[in-house]
C-alpha cells in the first residue's frame, strides 16, 4: 500500500464530496434552480439559505446543481483531451517515421497558437452550448498530452520485450494492448486528472466571460451574473452570491491538483540524493 | 609533515539515523612533494575520502582528524573551509563530462578561483589561466570555448589547469584516468608526474586503476569497505601483495601481461550500511579464522609495510623444504638409484593456483605424492599450516592429511571397480568416521552436485565401468572434496580425457577452487593448459625445480633453457 | 534551429492564425456574417452606416479567394472592419485598448519573474527547511487557484473594505491632469490591484519552476566543483545555480506568455480595466464580431511576439544551443 500524502487524501475526500453533491443535487436542493422561487436579491434566510440572485432564483440550488456541470465538464473534457492525446501521441510514438513527424508538426503548431484567444474565437462562432464548450476545451488541451504520451510510447516500444513479442509473431494491436497500454496507463490516469483540473478552470472562465452555455447553471455563470451587479462589493451580497461558486471552483480544482500531485510522486522514481 | 589524516570516519544518514559508514577509520600521511595512491573498488569509500579532504561533507558526518601543516580541518565552519579549499587543497574531480558549468567559458572557470582566492583582476586572472593552460597542453582557443565544445581529454586537462590555478599544496585526483583511451591516459600520467616534481605538490591519487597508481604514486594504500587493509611502497605492494584482498584485487586486474583468465574474488563487497562484524573481508577470505569473525584487525607494521590482518597477511599453506627421493632401479645394482626428486623447495599460499610443469620423468608426480604424504621423502620436510606433516603420526597425521587431497591421473585406477559411486565418494568419511550415516549421505550428494553430477539413486548405484572417463574423474574430485580440504593436488587430472572433457574438468577445478577458497597444485606437462589458470608456475627438470615465477612472466619471458624448450614444444594451432 | 528558421516558423504560425480567423465565420452553418446584413435575422445591424461599412469590409458577394485577398490587404493597411456596437474602426479601438493591457501584463511579468527568481533561488538553497516547505505549499496553492478568485479577494479587501485602492478603471474618470507625473501616479494607483492580482496568479508556477530547477542544479557535479573551489556563497547561488536555472525558466516564460494574456483577460473583466480583455468581454457580450476577430488577431500577434523574443533570449543564454563550429 503506497504511502499517500496528506494532500492526496484531502483531494480525494473533496472530490468524493463534490461527486456526492452532484449526484444528490435533486435531493439536496430545496428548489429547482431555474424556478423563480423568491424575490430578487433576497438575503439569506430559512427559506433561502444563500439568498436569491437578481432574478429571484435560489442560490443554494444553483450552487448544488452547478457541481454537476463542473464534474461533467471535468470528466468529459478531461477524457476528451486524454483520448485525443492518446490517439495522436500513441500513433506517433508507435509508428515513428513520417507519420510521427507529420503528427508532431501538427502538435507543435497547435501548441504555438495562443490558447485563450482561440478559445474565444471558437466559442464565439461555434456557439455556446455545453457540448461545444467541452469540445473546444479538449481541442485546445490535447497537444500537451499527446507530447507526453508519444515520449512514453517511444520509450516502451523499443524495449526488449516488445521487440520479442513482435519476434513471436504478434500483431500491432496485440502489442499495443498488451504491452504499451499498461505501461502508459499510470501516465494516462495522471493526464486525466490534470486535464480535468484545467478543464474546470477553463469552463468556469468561459462562462464568466459570457462564452459558456447561458442555459446551464454553472458556477462560472453564477459568478458572471454576480459581478454584473453594480456595487456588489459595497454590500454583503458578494458573500453569499459570489463567494460560494468561486470557492467551489477553487476547491474542486485544488482537489484534482492534489490528487495529481500524489500520482506524480508515484510516477517519478526518486532520484538519488546527491551530497552537497 | 604536510597532510596528516588520522582515524577519519565519514558516516551518512540512512533512514533517519547515521547508518552508512562510508569511511571507517582511515589514517595516512602525505609529505610535501610526495605521492600516495589510494586504491579500492567502487563503493569502497575513495571519493568520500577525496571530498572529506575538501570539507564537502556536512560537518556532522565527519569525525576524526585531518591536519594540514598542523592545523585541524575537521570541524571548521563553511567560511573557514572556503579559505582552504582550492588554495591549499585542490581536487580534480572524476566526472569530467559534468564538472564544468555549461554556461561559462572554460577560461573563465579556470580563472574564477584566482579572482576570489588571489584577488587578481579579470585580466590578470585570464593571463595566468592561459599560462597554466599552456602547461597542461591547452591552447587559447580552448579557453575561449564552452565546455560542450571540448573533447573529454581536453576537458580533463581543463579541470587539471583549474585545480592548479591557485598553486595548491595538495592535489587530490579522483579517478584521473577513467574513461580515457590508453594514449591519452599515458600522456596525462606523464604530465601529472612532471607537475608534481616541478611544483613540489603533494599528490593524492584515488583510483581503481592499479597501473595508473603504479605509475604515479610512491606509496599505495589499499581501501576495502571503508578501511585500509594494506599500505606500503607501491612496487612492493603491487608486485608482492601480502593482504588477501590486495592479492585478490591484483589477480582480478586485466593487465597486458596476463594470459590467464580473469578471476574474481568470491563473495560480494559488503553493504556499507551493514558491514560484517570483525574483519570486513572475512566472509571472502580463504584463510579466515575464528578470531577474524569477531575482532577487527588494526593496521600493523609487518616487514616494511602496514597490514590489517590478524594473521599478518597471506599465509603460506604448504611449505616443502629440501625434499629428496631416490628409487632403486628394478633389477639393477643397489647403488644404482635414480634420483627422482632433488632438493625440491616450494611453497603454496592460501587460495593460490600453482602449476608444476615438466616432461615425463621430471619427478613431478613423485614430488606431488610426497607433498600429500603418500610417499615418505628420503630427506627434507613438508610443513602444512605450520605443522610438520612428515613428522606427524597417528590421529594428528590423519587429521592433517584430510586437509590436503590428491587427484591422480588415471581415474579408473584411482577407484575400486567394485564399489558404487556413492560408496566411492563416501569412503574418506567412512574411514575417518565423520558424522552419522545420514550426514555422510548428505555430504556425498553435496559433493556430487558441486562437480555437476546427478544424485539420483540410479546414478549412485553405478559402478566405475559404467561411467565415462570424464564422469569418473568428477567422481574422484567429489571424493577429494568431502573432507573439505584446503589444498588439492591434481596430478595430470585431465590428460587421459577427451579435449572437450579436459576443458570442462579444468574449468570445474578452477570454479571449485575459487568458490571454496582452496589452493590448487596442478601438476601437468601441458603448459598451454596450465597457463590459463595458474598464478605461479614451477618448472621441473630432472628432479629439480629449475625456474619459478608468476604465470604471466614465465610464459612471456622464460629464463631457463628448459622452460623455453617446453614453451616451444607446447601445442599451437596454426 | 537558428534564428532564421525560428522566424519562419513564427511567421507561418501567424499566417495560420490569420487564415483561421478568416475561414471560421465563413465556413460555419448559420452564416453569422451574412446574418448581420439580413433583415430577417436577429443579428441584423440596424444602423445603415455601420451596415454599409461591414458589407464593404466583408465583401460577402465576392468569390472566396477575393475576399481572402482583400482581408489580407486590409490587415496590412490596418483596416480591421468597423465595430457594430460603437460604430468606430476596430483598429482604432484596439489601438486605444492595447497599451493598457501591455502595461498590465508587462508589469505583472516583471514583478512575478523578479519575485520568483529571488524567492525560488533562496528557497532552493534552503530546501527542506520550514521556510522552503511553506513557500512551496504557497506556490502550489497560488498556481492552482483561479486568477479571478484571487482578484476577487483582493478587490474585496483593498477595494471594498479598506478603500485603499480603486474598484475599477484604468484611471479616475474624467480627470484632468496638471502634469505628466500626476497622470502617471493616477494610472499607477489604478494599476496596483490588477497588476498585483496578475502577479500573484503567475508567481506561483514561476516560483515552483525556479525552485525545482535550482534544486536540480544544486545536485549537479559542477555545483560541487564550484563549492570545492571555495567560492563565496553569493557566487555559488547567483552566478552558478541561478544562471543555469534561468534556462528552463526562460523556456517556461516563452511557453506561458499565453497564460499571462489569458489571466489579463479575466482580470480586466473583473476590474473593469480598459484593456483588450475588457474590449473582448464587452464585444463578446454584444456579439460584435469584427471587434472580436480584430482583438483575437492582435492578441495572438502579441503572444507570438513574446514567445519569439523569449526564444531568442534563451538562445543567447545557453551556449549549447548556438550553431556549432564556433571554436574548435
Amino acid at each position: 500500500m503506497r504511502r499517500l500524502g496528506g494532500e492526496v487524501w484531502f483531494g480525494l475526500i473533496l472530490l468524493t464530496l463534490c461527486s456526492a453533491v452532484a449526484v444528490l443535487a435533486p435531493v439536496l436542493a430545496p428548489y429547482d434552480p431555474h424556478a423563480f422561487s423568491g424575490q430578487p436579491l433576497e438575503r439569506p434566510s430559512r427559506a433561502h439559505p444563500l439568498g436569491t440572485n437578481d432574478v429571484g432564483q435560489d442560490i443554494l440550488s444553483e450552487l448544488l446543481y452547478g457541481a454537476r456541470v463542473s464534474l461533467i465538464v471535468a470528466l468529459a473534457a478531461g477524457s476528451g483531451t486524454v483520448l485525443l492525446g492518446l490517439l495522436v501521441g500513441g500513433m506517433a510514438g508507435y509508428a515513428g517515421g513520417w507519420l510521427d513527424q507529420a503528427l508532431m508538426r501538427l502538435v507543435d503548431g497547435m501548441m504555438s497558437l495562443p490558447r485563450l484567444p482561440l478559445l474565444i474565437l471558437f466559442a464565439t462562432f461555434l456557439g455556446s452550448g455545453l457540448p461545444q464548450t467541452i469540445a473546444i476545451i479538449s481541442l485546445l488541451f490535447w497537444p500537451a498530452t499527446a507530447r507526453v504520451v508519444r515520449a512514453q510510447v517511444q520509450s516502451v516500444r523499443q524495449r526488449g520485450y516488445v521487440r520479442m513479442a513482435r519476434q513471436f509473431g504478434a500483431g500491432h494491436p496485440y502489442v499495443f494492448l498488451r504491452h504499451i497500454l499498461p505501461a502508459i496507463g499510470p501516465l494516462v490516469a495522471y493526464g486525466l486528472v490534470t486535464s480535468a483540473g484545467h478543464a474546470v478552470a477553463m469552463e468556469a472562465g468561459l462562462a464568466f466571460l459570457g462564452l459558456g452555455d447561458p442555459l446551464v447553471k454553472s458556477w462560472g455563470l453564477m459568478m458572471r451574473f454576480a459581478l454584473n451587479l453594480p456595487g456588489l462589493f459595497l454590500t454583503d451580497r458578494w458573500l453569499w452570491w459570489l463567494l460560494p461558486p468561486a470557492l467551489s471552483v477553487t476547491l474542486l480544482i485544488l482537489a484534482l491538483t492534489f490528487i495529481g500531485i500524489g500520482m506524480e510522486r508515484n510516477l517519478n522514481p526518486r532520484l538519488a540524493r546527491r551530497w552537497r | 609533515m604536510m597532510l596528516m589524516v588520522q582515524d577519519l570516519r565519514v558516516t551518512f544518514p540512512l533512514d533517519g539515523r547515521m547508518g552508512l559508514r562510508a569511511v571507517d577509520g582511515v589514517s595516512f600521511e602525505l609529505a610535501p612533494g610526495a605521492s600516495l595512491g589510494i586504491v579500492g573498488e567502487t563503493g569502497a569509500g575513495k571519493t568520500t575520502i577525496a571530498r572529506a579532504l575538501l570539507g564537502l561533507h556536512p560537518p556532522e558526518c565527519v569525525q576524526g582528524s585531518i591536519r594540514l601543516d598542523g592545523r585541524e580541518l575537521v570541524g571548521l565552519s563553511e567560511e573557514e573551509w572556503r579559505a582552504i579549499r582550492w588554495r591549499r587543497i585542490a581536487l580534480v574531480p572524476q566526472s569530467v563530462g559534468t564538472a564544468l558549468d555549461p554556461v561559462y567559458r572554460v577560461g573563465d572557470q579556470i580563472a574564477e578561483p584566482m579572482r576570489y582566492h588571489l584577488g587578481l583582476s579579470p585580466m590578470e586572472a585570464w593571463g595566468r589561466a592561459l599560462e597554466i593552460a599552456r602547461r597542461v597542453g591547452l591552447e587559447p582557443r580552448h579557453l575561449r570555448a564552452y565546455p560542450h565544445q571540448l573533447s573529454g581529454g581536453e576537458k580533463q586537462r581543463a579541470l587539471l589547469a583549474m585545480a592548479l590555478s591557485c598553486a595548491p599544496d595538495v592535489l587530490v585526483l579522483d579517478e584521473p584516468t577513467s574513461g580515457q583511451d590508453m594514449l591519452a591516459r599515458a600522456r596525462l600520467l606523464d604530465l601529472l608526474d612532471a607537475l608534481r616534481r616541478e611544483r613540489g605538490m603533494g599528490l593524492l591519487v584515488i583510483s581503481h586503476d592499479l597501473a595508473a597508481v603504479a605509475r604515479l604514486a610512491e606509496r599505495v594504500a589499499v581501501l576495502y569497505a571503508g578501511q585500509l587493509v594494506e599500505v606500503g611502497p607501491v612496487q612492493r605492494v603491487l608486485g608482492e601483495p601480502r593482504h588477501p584482498y590486495t592479492w585478490g584485487l591484483l589477480h582480478a586486474y586485466p593487465d597486458m601481461s596476463t594470459a590467464r583468465d580473469l578471476r574474481g574474488i568470491r563473495g560480494a563487497p559488503p553493504d556499507p550500511a551493514n558491514p560484517p562484524p570483525g574483519c570486513r573481508f572475512h566472509p571472502r577470505c580463504t584463510q579466515a579464522i575464528e578470531r577474524c569473525r569477531h575482532e577487527e584487525p588494526l593496521l600493523r607494521e609487518v616487514g616494511g609495510r602496514w597490514i590489517a590482518c590478524h594473521l599478518g597477511g597471506l599465509q603460506t599453506l604448504l611449505r616443502a623444504e629440501g625434499l629428496r627421493k631416490a628409487f632403486s632401479v628394478d633389477g639393477g645394482e643397489p647403488e644404482e638409484r635414480v634420483e627422482a626428486v632433488r632438493e625440491a623447495t616450494l611453497d603454496i599460499r592460501e587460495g593460490e593456483v600453482v602449476a608444476l610443469v615438466g616432461e615425463t620423468g621430471s619427478g613431478k608426480t613423485t614430488l606431488g605424492q610426497m607433498l600429500v604424504g603418500l610417499l615418505p621423502p628420503d630427506g627434507g620436510r613438508v610443513v602444512l599450516e605450520d605443522r610438520e606433516l612428515t613428522a606427524a603420526r597417528g590421529k594428528e597425521r590423519r587429521a592433517m592429511m584430510s586437509r590436503i587431497q590428491l587427484i591422480p591421473q588415471d581415474p579408473f585406477d584411482a577407484v575400486s571397480p567394485r564399489l558404487t559411486v556413492a560408496e566411492i565418494v563416501r569412503e574418506p568419511l567412512d574411514i575417518q568416521a565423520i558424522g552419522t550415516p545420514e550426514e555422510r549421505e548428505a555430504k556425498v550428494c553435496q559433493a556430487l552436485r558441486t562437480v555437476g553430477l546427478p544424485t539420483s539413486p540410479d546414478f549412485l548405484a553405478r559402478r566405475a565401468h559404467e561411467l565415462s572417463g570424464g564422469q569418473l574423474q568428477r567422481v574422484v574430485i567429489a571424493r577429494a572434496l568431502v573432507l573439505e580440504p584446503k589444498l588439492i593436488v591434481a596430478d595430470e587430472p585431465v590428460s587421459m580425457l577427451d579435449p572437450s572433457e579436459q576443458a570442462r574438468v579444468i574449468n570445474l577445478l578452477k570454479e571449485i577452487q575459487t568458490e571454496r577458497g582452496l589452493a590448487l597444485l596442478l601438476i601437468s606437462h601441458d603448459l598451454a593448459l596450465v597457463r590459463k589458470i595458474a598464478d605461479r608456475i614451477l618448472v621441473m627438470h630432472r628432479g629439480q625445480i629449475v625456474e619459478e615465477g608468476p604465470g604471466n612472466r614465465i610464459v612471456t619471458q622464460p629464463e631457463h633453457e628448459h622452460t623455453r624448450m617446453l614453451l616451444e614444444a607446447a601445442p599451437r594451432l596454426g | 534551429m537558428g534564428t532564421g528558421h525560428r522566424t519562419l516558423v513564427y511567421l507561418l504560425t501567424f499566417w495560420v492564425i490569420l487564415t483561421l480567423n478568416f475561414l471560421l465565420p465563413r465556413l460555419l452553418p448559420g452564416d453569422p456574417l451574412a446574418a448581420l446584413l439580413d433583415p430577417s435575422s436577429s443579428d441584423y445591424v440596424y444602423d445603415p452606416e455601420v451596415r454599409a461599412a461591414l458589407a464593404a469590409y466583408y465583401g460577402l458577394d465576392r468569390p472566396l479567394p477575393e475576399q481572402y485577398g482583400r482581408y489580407l490587404l486590409g490587415i496590412l493597411t490596418g483596416d480591421l472592419g468597423r465595430s457594430i456596437r460603437l460604430n468606430r474602426p476596430v483598429a482604432e479601438l484596439v489601438a486605444g485598448h492595447l497599451p493598457w493591457t501591455l502595461l498590465l501584463v508587462g508589469t505583472a511579468l516583471l514583478l512575478s519573474s523578479g519575485l520568483a527568481l529571488l524567492a525560488g533561488t533562496e528557497s532552493a538553497w534552503r530546501r527542506g527547511s520550514w521556510a522552503d516547505r511553506g513557500l512551496v505549499t504557497a506556490g502550489i496553492l497560488l498556481a492552482n487557484v483561479p486568477v479571478y478568485f484571487v482578484g476577487m479577494m483582493l478587490l474585496l479587501l483593498f477595494g471594498a473594505r479598506l478603500r485603499w485602492l480603486p474598484l475599477a478603471g484604468g484611471r479616475t474618470p474624467f480627470a484632468q491632469y496638471p502634469s505628466a507625473l500626476a497622470a502617471a501616479l493616477d494610472i499607477g494607483h489604478h494599476l496596483i490591484l490588477p497588476a498585483l492580482t496578475l502577479t500573484l496568479a503567475m508567481v506561483g508556477a514561476k516560483f515552483l519552476l525556479v525552485r525545482n530547477a535550482t534544486v536540480n542544479m544544486l545536485g549537479e557535479d559542477f555545483m560541487l566543483v564550484a563549492r570545492a573551489k571555495g567560492l563565496p556563497e553569493g557566487r555559488l547561488k547567483w552566478g552558478h545555480a541561478l544562471r543555469n536555472a534561468l534556462l528552463p525558466f526562460v523556456a517556461h516564460l516563452a511557453a506561458h506568455t499565453g497564460m499571462a494574456v489569458t489571466g489579463a483577460v479575466f482580470i480586466e473583466a473583473l476590474f473593469s480595466y480598459p484593456g483588450m480583455g475588457r474590449l473582448i468581454f464587452e464585444s463578446v457580450t454584444a456579439r460584435d464580431y469584427p471587434v472580436i476577430q480584430g482583438a483575437f488577431l492582435v492578441v495572438s500577434a502579441v503572444v507570438l511576439t513574446a514567445n519569439f523574443l523569449a526564444d531568442i533570449i534563451n538562445l543567447h543564454l545557453d551556449p549549447r544551443l548556438r550553431e556549432r563550429g564556433v571554436e574548435r
